[in-house]
């Protein structure tokens, strides 16, 4: 089963006001305590927890730390990230690579990559094949079985 | 007895530390001052929020207020066009709190278009973060595309940059400080366009935020610049939670990107990472005390930018 959590949604519930990004320490940690009990009680048998970014208009260095670095090194479940834009991946890529982890990201056509150390990342995508979490199409594009 | 600090008729970056000089001067025997600025002519961002950290300073523990708590004085620029100006820009807003004005200051509104992206802001919570960033990428998206030519993508990594600047004041600063953005011209060697960031604060400052985690490791080296050539260079941070210091590595990482340039002050010390289109120096020591941190982010206009 996939769970599938809406960030903007949780930044709502978590900050006052109307803002749309994903910005400083506290809100970031706000935001992934939110997410981390969201998962925590989810329903049924949860084998991967789909992080939805797409109304999230900034997200800096300090919650790419806070949220998706912390996520990954607390929860052994496989994480993937969509609703990525180029803006949010400039946050999230050198915060992964400096702490030598990588997470998957689901592009709009639902096939996948691994972002953040090149190695972790490549043996990432191998786990999620051997998991078979992932399956590789003929043309060698990883999607969510 | 009233001391004079004179702030400088071209009030930027490179005048500050004649500006610092003059503070700790007549600031040290703890008498009421007069920041006199009626014959400036000019005030870049980091001119003005850096005159709003003195006034705090002033106000602050050990500020030179003459022990009565009385405000500072400030005698307001007697150009029309410079106080419009620094009107537009927010200052008299914030420093009406600080500093006894002096002269006659225009009744017109902080700007909400033009040059002045982001007026003086007040940046004391996670909060006025989030206000901050909302705000400056509503206005500066054009902006940087249209003037700078930056890629539009550019924008939220200016956002980012902005953000971090602003932490750097909630979580190390100790105290509020402020931000301001425009964009102008840049005078010196570049002589192009350039949008600007200009964040300060009278905090405690770099060497006293890592003093408790870093002394040890720099010994006898350990001092301002020091402090600064940790937190910039190396990505250090007083916190032991390994996800710490990516802000400033963030900050350097978008301005190598677009050839940007970063200064930061504090105490004694300035460091810089310096593009090739500017003659700054990387770092430089014995500087006039000044309390807190000042931090300088410019956004050059692309295309050429050979000196």
């Amino acid at each position: 089963m996939i769970q599938h959590i809406d960030v903007h949604a949780v930044l709502q519930e978590s900050v006052s006001g109307v803002y749309t990004d994903l910005v400083t320490r506290p809100t970031g940690r706000v935001v992934r305590e939110r997410i981390e009990r969201a998962m925590a009680t989810a329903a049924g048998d949860v084998a991967v927890a789909r992080i939805d970014f797409t109304r999230v208009r900034c997200i800096d260095y300090s919650c790419a730390d806070e949220i998706v670095a912390k996520l990954l090194r607390s929860r052994p479940g496989v994480l993937v990230l969509m609703g990525i834009s180029d803006g949010h991946r400039e946050a999230i890529e050198p915060v992964l690579a400096g702490h030598r982890l990588a997470v998957l990201i689901e592009r709009p056509d639902g096939t996948l990559e691994a972002v953040g150390a090149p190695d972790v990342a490549a043996a990432l995508l191998e786990e999620l094949v051997a998991r078979r979490v992932a399956a590789r199409s003929p043309g060698g594009t990883l999607t969510l079985t | 007895m009233t001391r004079l600090v004179e702030v400088p008729a071209q009030f930027d970056d490179r005048s500050f530390d004649q500006f610092a000089g003059a503070f700790a001067e007549a600031a040290k025997d703890g008498e009421r001052l007069l920041f006199d600025a009626h014959a400036t002519e000019w005030a870049s961002p980091y001119g003005l929020v850096g005159l709003l950290a003195a006034g705090q300073a002033v106000r602050g523990p050990g500020g030179g207020s003459g022990g009565t708590g009385e405000r500072p004085l400030l005698t307001a620029p007697t150009h029309a066009e410079v106080l419009t100006y620094w009107t537009r820009a927010g200052f008299f807003r914030e420093a009406a709190e600080l500093f006894e004005i002096h002269g006659k200051v225009p009744r017109v509104k902080a700007a909400e278009e033009s040059d002045v992206l982001l007026p003086v802001t007040p940046v004391r919570a996670a909060e006025d973060v989030h206000a901050v960033v909302s705000n400056i990428q509503q206005r500066a998206s054009a902006i940087l595309a249209s003037e700078l030519g930056l890629d539009p993508k550019a924008t939220m990594g200016f956002a980012m940059a902005l953000s971090e600047a602003c932490q750097n004041i909630v979580e190390h600063a100790g105290t509020g400080g402020w931000v301001a953005v425009q964009a102008y011209r840049w005078r010196r060697k570049l002589a192009k366009r350039v949008v600007g960031i200009a964040a300060a604060d009278a905090g405690v400052g770099f060497r006293h935020s890592l003093e408790p985690t870093q002394s040890k490791r720099f010994g006898t080296r350990w001092g301002d610049a020091a402090a600064l050539e940790a937190a910039l260079i190396q990505g250090v941070s007083r916190f032991r939670d390994p996800g710490r210091g990516q802000g400033l590595a963030g900050i350097r990482r978008y301005l190598a990107r677009w050839d940007g340039k970063i200064a930061i002050r504090s105490g004694t010390a300035r460091i810089a990472i310096v593009p090739k289109w500017d003659d700054d120096v990387p770092l430089k020591d014995g500087l006039p005390a000044f309390p807190g941190a000042q931090v300088l982010i410019i956004i050059p206009e692309q295309g050429s930018t050979k000196p």
